[in-house]
Formats: C-alpha cells, sequence, structure tokens
C-alpha cells in the first residue's frame, strides 16, 4: 500500500482536487505522459496532410482549367478569363483554410515558435507582395500574354518551393523540404517546356506532388503512432 | 517504497498532466491560461492550485499581460521544471525496466 505523499495538503473534503490527486501507478503515469504528449501535438501541430491538400488540389485543378483554355482548340470552352478567375478563387480559398488552420493551432502559444511564424508569415507575404507588383509592371512594360503567363507561373512556384525548404529547415521536417525541392525541381523542368505544356507539367506534377506529399505525410504518421488516426 | 523515488511535486495526475503540456512545447514557449486549460479539461480553481504547488517548486513561471485592458496569463515550464520533468521521465522509465535476471519489480522494492 502507498500513501499519498500529498494526502496532508489535499483533504479529502476538497472535491475534485483530491479526486484528481489520487496516486498514480507507474504504468498510469507513463500512459498518461503518452496520452497528453500526443493530445498536445495533435491540438497544436500544423497538419500538413491539410495543407498540402488543400494547396494540390487547387494546383492541380486550377492550373489544369488554366492548360485546358490555354489549348489549340482548347479542351474547354470556357473564356480564358473564366480558368483563371477559377484558379484564383482556388488560391484564396487555400490561403483561408491556411490562415483558419494556423491560428487556431497557434492559439494562445506565445513566445519562441509564434516569434518564429511571424517572422516565416512575413516572409511569404512580401514575397507574393513582391510577385503582384512584378506581374502590374511587366502588364504596364507591355509583356505579351505568353511572357506574363511563363513569368507568373515559374516566379511563384519557385518561391512556393524555396518557402518551403526554408521552413522544413526550421522545423526539421524532411517530408516538407523534399516538397519543396520537388516543387522547385518542377518548376525548373516547367520552365524549360514553355507554354503551354508548363501549365500541364505545373498541375500534374506540382499539384499532383503536394497530394502526393499530402498521402506521405497520412502514411508516415500511421508507422510513427500505429494506433493513431485510425 | 518505489514511488519515494519519484518527485512528489509532479507525481500526481493534475501536476504530471500540466509539466508534460508545457514541456511538449518547445523551451521558450508558454501558454495562455485559457489555452492551458483547454488542453487538460481543468477546471480554472482546480487548474490554479496545481499552477501555485508547480510555481512555489521553480518548476513553471507565471506572468502576466495586458492586451489593451484585457489582462493575460502565461504559463512556462522553466529550465528547472525542464530537468526535473526530465528527471521524472527517466525514474519512470527505470522503474518500469525490469531488471535484467530477475523477474521484474520484486516484493523487496514495496
Amino acid at each position: 500500500m502507498v500513501p499519498h505523499e500529498d494526502s496532508s495538503l489535499f483533504p479529502r473534503s476538497a472535491g475534485d482536487a483530491a479526486a484528481d490527486d489520487a496516486p498514480l501507478d507507474l504504468a498510469a503515469s507513463a500512459a498518461l505522459i503518452e496520452t497528453q504528449r500526443a493530445r498536445v501535438a495533435a491540438a497544436t501541430d500544423l497538419d500538413a496532410r491539410l495543407l498540402f491538400g488543400v494547396w494540390g488540389a487547387a494546383w492541380l485543378v486550377g492550373f489544369a482549367a488554366l492548360y485546358a483554355v490555354a489549348l489549340d482548340p482548347p479542351l474547354l470552352g470556357w473564356p480564358a478569363w473564366s480558368a483563371g478567375a477559377l484558379f484564383a478563387a482556388l488560391l484564396v480559398a487555400a490561403m483561408v483554410v491556411t490562415a483558419v488552420h494556423i491560428a487556431s493551432r497557434s492559439k494562445g502559444v506565445r513566445g519562441v515558435s509564434s516569434r518564429a511564424g511571424a517572422m516565416y508569415g512575413w516572409g511569404w507575404g512580401l514575397s507574393f507582395g513582391g510577385v503582384a507588383a512584378l506581374g502590374s509592371a511587366l502588364a504596364r512594360a507591355g509583356a505579351s500574354a505568353e511572357v506574363m503567363q511563363l513569368v507568373m507561373t515559374v516566379v511563384p512556384a519557385l518561391l512556393v518551393g524555396a518557402l518551403y525548404m526554408v521552413g522544413a529547415a526550421m522545423s526539421g521536417s524532411r517530408t516538407q523540404f523534399a516538397l519543396g525541392a520537388w516543387i522547385a525541381a518542377v518548376t525548373i523542368v516547367a520552365a524549360t517546356v514553355g507554354a503551354p505544356g508548363i501549365l500541364a507539367v505545373m498541375s500534374v506534377a506540382g499539384g499532383g506532388g503536394m497530394l502526393v506529399g499530402a498521402v506521405l505525410e497520412q502514411l508516415r504518421r500511421r508507422r510513427m503512432s500505429p494506433r493513431a488516426d485510425r | 517504497m518505489v514511488h519515494e523515488l519519484l518527485d512528489p511535486v509532479i507525481h500526481t495526475q493534475s501536476r504530471l498532466r500540466i509539466m508534460t503540456t508545457l514541456t511538449a512545447l518547445r523551451a521558450g514557449d508558454r501558454l495562455t491560461f485559457p489555452r492551458l486549460q483547454g488542453l487538460l479539461d481543468a477546471t480554472a480553481g482546480n487548474l490554479s492550485t496545481h499552477l501555485r504547488k508547480l510555481e512555489d517548486a521553480g518548476y513553471i513561471a507565471v506572468t502576466k499581460a495586458h492586451v489593451g485592458r484585457v489582462p493575460i496569463t502565461y504559463v512556462e515550464a522553466t529550465r528547472a521544471g525542464r530537468r526535473a520533468f526530465e528527471d521524472y521521465t527517466e525514474q519512470l522509465r527505470v522503474l518500469l525496466t525490469p531488471p535484467t535476471g530477475a523477474a521484474g519489480p520484486t516484493e523487496e522494492n514495496r
């Protein structure tokens, strides 16, 4: 019989404070640590499956739509602007999902990681502000539609690859690094293919690659913790 | 009595869960009181009681700040707290590992 160390501090009449201070056995302690660690990780870690999934789907469908209307003759009878609008809407939706997910997972956490996250976020925001400025500058300078499409596909995609790799260096995530390197490599190949094939490459290999990344992340989680995510 | 080897400040259900939660964060990260409460399903009163004991032991630091007029309480594991938790988990691992050549924890341990 093991008397409880704190029994004098927690009279039985103190209600729940006494009840959850009941003596722990060793196996129960170990199980409790494991359960609570898993709970904290599930509540505060970003879910790469969700993020890779929404961005992969947006690229896959959006670039495919651009490709379908860019072909001669077009695969889809849509006006060209509607494919661009669809892609823009998909990207905005992915951004909203990402922002909501990050806000909910990092809620109430302050300190080193929220500072690092804010810096990383500014890195994305300023880079893509620059891409938007480049796009409007090229349009003002009279760039052709083909030049615009090449630049506005290659530059943002390279940035995504680079920022994924940098983010992976911060978090130590091999999956994220591999995905960033894959996107950069796909973009290099796509750039050499040129219009309109670049759009097909970005859709299938870029968007598809991110979806494969989401699946690999699911498999990694299942391997790490056989009982989770069933 | 094996439990004598385990830090009594940590070795209770509530405080073990609090320390597990706070040390699961990166060193230098802190949690707001409501977020910690949510991760533990604890009542505010019960959580405060246990936080005070951990703070008295020097295992956690409680800081208060204001965002506008709203007071916010932050809780984080101190370096001493992280070390104590590591020692606790190490002791636990040793106690749960049967000594080689013997048939697990024996009567003489109790």
